[in-house]
């Protein structure tokens, strides 16, 4: 997963890296988080982008294997379904992914620019909260992943079992839910923005060009902690999408 | 034996209006004289047919339920000749070699045939005589005499003045004619190696049909009985039920076969009924059955058996046979990393999905030229070919810039933006109020005048709950895309 990101680590100001930083403050002299967080790169464009360099995505966010369940929180316009998309292009490799687009209003324009060619992929339209659950079960058995929108009114007994259709099918499963949250348990990452910031259009001139997007990772796939990853949406090629993420750990969870 | 419309034969069906039946694959496969003389022809898509002849009354094969019409015309040839081959509702072979010495000769057996239909389904039919099936059915398609009978003594003669698209497979028949090969006897006089190694096992089979040489001349024989059979106790009753078993046995057989590497052509379904009924009937296809495929004719054909005019099933069903024949191994050579089981599987989730969301919610799509984000895909139902009206690859000056938004309403969605000195200053979502942080833009927009569009604006806005693209047109500002 991730193999068209790139992955910045911040340099800190002392010279060590963003995940050195974090590494130490973890096992170290556990640094707290707001000071943390000040060292990790701020949504503003800014020249320290030059101190970054690039190290393998899957340190930061770990592949999601088949069967496995993946959950992209978040309000709409911070640029989940865009991650949702990328991800998925990791299987369309292996046959055809499918998108089960509850409000009817994704554009397959931003599917092809992340590396999804056409011919796999494959958009059901399902509004209705009843026969949704069987949509998405109807295409776990045929597609290597599915990106799901989880409509308002999804019963959490419905998207448990899709999961574990998920899990006996060994279908990959993003579930994108629009309302509310999904239930606790199913998933093996969950990936939550908080917010974004657009560069390259300023009072009316130029065009949004980059996206720099911070979201939370967590989850079994992340052992256990969350994670603040701040990731870079860059479409300046419109064939394929070369985001970075910057990532820093900001804390761990005992539990 | 072919009756053209057979599919277009419902109840109230007027043959005076333009009618077309639609296959699984979106494209016309039976028209009535009507629509032919408004310029339909098999093989359209249905968009296309429809953009010929919009009054045209469009409807969607069911072959459960023609086959069960059709099931009377296949007993009544039967009692004549036995071993009927069903391809399909509508079209049947008839293996007559034995048959015509007993009624004295092609002609008259053909004329006895002919009669019986008549008087058992009415006119419409279409009779070939020929060597194989393939010249059969070009020889039935062009029958014209009353009764409509045509009898070829040479094939291979026949099928060289025959078009090229005769042998169907649309991108090969483009190949041949590009390379000046427009008829079947063209086809037919190039070495059959040369065209195996330039377009592989299609070609090859291209070249077999010109040639004369059908698919059935060397079926393999196979060391082991490959029927699959499965006895009911209690007798099954319902359809439904024996469909499902159907649907297994079809796995299995299949299973067994690939395991050989090879696949059948043709199965015998025989179902025994309790009262100790036996009835068979085989089928016949062009290409090599899968396990949907065998499990859907099965499925038909009890269908027919069951709600159809005749005996039926007689206190229910108690054992089901499926005996695969004319095996070949021709078609089954997989390339490398094609799995086609897995394509078997996703053709069928994909299916079922269909059935689930409605035709018109499985969809796929592809790019085409335009400057919106709306207008650069041509959307189409899974299973059917896109049909692309502008060039993707032209310049479209004007153009929207990437990275596109994600979200594209089906239409524009009003959009309330604060202005502060022609500047947009908030914007409201859902009932909130957002900052613009910043903007691009105005982009004029011309609109296309002369059909009646106004002249627009549009904006990036960006605030700090994502970024939009938006139109202002006539004071009123429009959503037409969210960067999600």
């Amino acid at each position: 997963m991730f193999d068209r990101m790139f992955v910045r680590q911040v340099a800190d100001t002392d010279g060590r890296t963003g995940e050195m930083a974090s590494e130490q403050g973890v096992a170290g002299r556990r640094l707290p988080i707001d000071d943390l967080m000040s060292r990790v790169s701020s949504l503003e464009p800014r020249s320290s982008i030059e101190k970054t360099e690039l190290v393998e995505p899957s340190s930061q966010i770990p592949a999601l294997l088949p069967g496995q369940v993946g959950v992209l929180a978040g309000d709409p316009g911070l640029g989940m379904t865009r991650l949702g998309l990328v991800m998925l292009s990791d299987y369309a490799g292996a046959g055809a992914v499918a998108y089960l687009d509850v409000r009817g209003w994704l554009s397959p324009l931003a599917a092809w620019e992340v590396g999804i060619e056409p011919d796999r992929l494959v958009i059901a339209r399902c509004g209705e909260v009843v026969r949704w659950g069987k949509a998405v079960a109807a295409l776990l058995d045929g597609a290597t992943a599915v990106l799901a929108e989880v409509p308002a009114g999804a019963k959490d007994a419905s998207i448990r079992k899709l999961a574990a259709l998920a899990r006996n099918r060994g279908t990959t499963l993003l579930l994108r839910p629009l309302k509310h949250a999904v239930p606790a348990g199913i998933a093996h990452l969950t990936l939550e923005a908080r917010e974004t910031a657009w560069s390259g259009a300023v009072d009316g001139h130029g065009r949004i060009e980059r996206r720099r997007t911070r979201l939370t990772a967590s989850g079994k796939a992340m052992q256990g902690m969350t994670r603040t990853i701040e990731m870079e949406d860059d479409g300046s090629n419109t064939l394929r999408v070369v985001p970075g993420v910057a990532a820093a750990e900001t804390r761990s969870v005992a539990g | 034996m072919w009756y053209p419309e057979w599919p277009l034969r419902r109840p109230g069906a007027s043959p005076d209006e333009p009618g077309q039946a639609i296959g699984t694959d979106g494209r016309v496969e039976a028209v009535n004289a009507a629509a032919i003389a408004a310029g339909i022809r098999r093989g359209m898509r249905r968009g296309e047919a429809e953009g010929i002849c919009p009054l045209v009354v469009t409807i969607e094969r069911d072959y459960s339920a023609e086959m069960i019409a059709f099931e009377p015309v296949v007993t009544a040839i039967e009692d004549l000749i036995p071993n009927v081959e069903v391809v399909e509702p509508g079209l049947v072979f008839v293996p007559v070699s034995g048959a015509v010495g007993y009624y004295g000769g092609e002609s008259s057996l053909a004329e006895r045939v002919a009669k019986e239909i008549d008087r058992t389904a009415g006119g419409g039919f279409l009779i070939g005589i020929a060597e194989g099936p393939f010249a059969a059915r070009q020889a039935a398609a062009r029958a014209n005499g009353k009764p409509p009978i045509l009898t070829i003594e040479d094939d291979e003669a026949f099928l060289a003045s025959l078009d090229i698209s005769t042998v169907g497979r649309e991108e090969l028949v483009a190949t041949f004619r590009w390379l000046g090969i427009t008829t079947l006897g063209e086809l037919a006089r190039l070495p059959g190696s040369a065209v195996s190694s330039r377009f592989g096992t299609a070609g090859l089979e291209a070249h077999r049909l010109a040639s004369g040489r059908d698919r059935a001349v060397s079926p393999r024989d196979l060391p082991v009985d490959l029927t699959v059979s499965e006895r009911f106790s209690p007798p099954l009753e319902d359809l439904e039920q024996a469909a499902f078993v159907a649907r297994a046995m079809a796995g299995r057989l299949v299973e067994a076969l690939a395991s050989l590497g090879t696949a059948p052509f043709r199965i015998v379904v025989e179902a025994e009924a309790a009262d100790g009924t036996i009835r068979s009937r085989t089928w016949l296809s062009s290409d090599p059955l899968d396990d949907r495929a065998i499990a859907d004719r099965v499925r038909w054909q009890l269908r027919a058996w069951i709600d159809g005019v005749g005996a039926g099933i007689r206190g229910g069903l108690v054992a089901l046979r499926i005996e695969p024949a004319n095996l070949s191994g021709a078609g089954r050579q997989l390339s490398l990393g094609e799995d086609a089981r897995a394509a078997s599987e996703t053709h069928r989730a994909f299916a079922e999905t269909q059935a689930i969301v409605g035709r018109d919610g499985l969809l796929q799509a592809h790019p085409q030229g335009g400057r919106e984000p709306g207008e650069r895909v041509i959307w189409h139902r899974w299973g059917e070919e896109p049909v692309v009206r502008r060039d993707p690859n032209a310049p479209w000056p004007g153009r929207i810039p990437g990275p596109s938004p994600t979200l594209v309403p089906p239409a524009p969605q009003p959009f309330h933006i604060e202005w502060d000195g022609g500047m947009p200053s908030r914007v409201r979502l859902g009932s909130r109020w957002v900052t613009v942080r910043s903007w691009a833009g105005p982009w004029r927009k011309v609109g296309r005048w002369w059909k009646g569009e106004e002249p627009g604006d549009q904006y990036q806005i960006v605030t700090s709950a994502g970024a939009f693209l938006c139109e202002v047109r006539g004071g009123e500002a429009w959503l037409t895309g969210i960067y999600d």
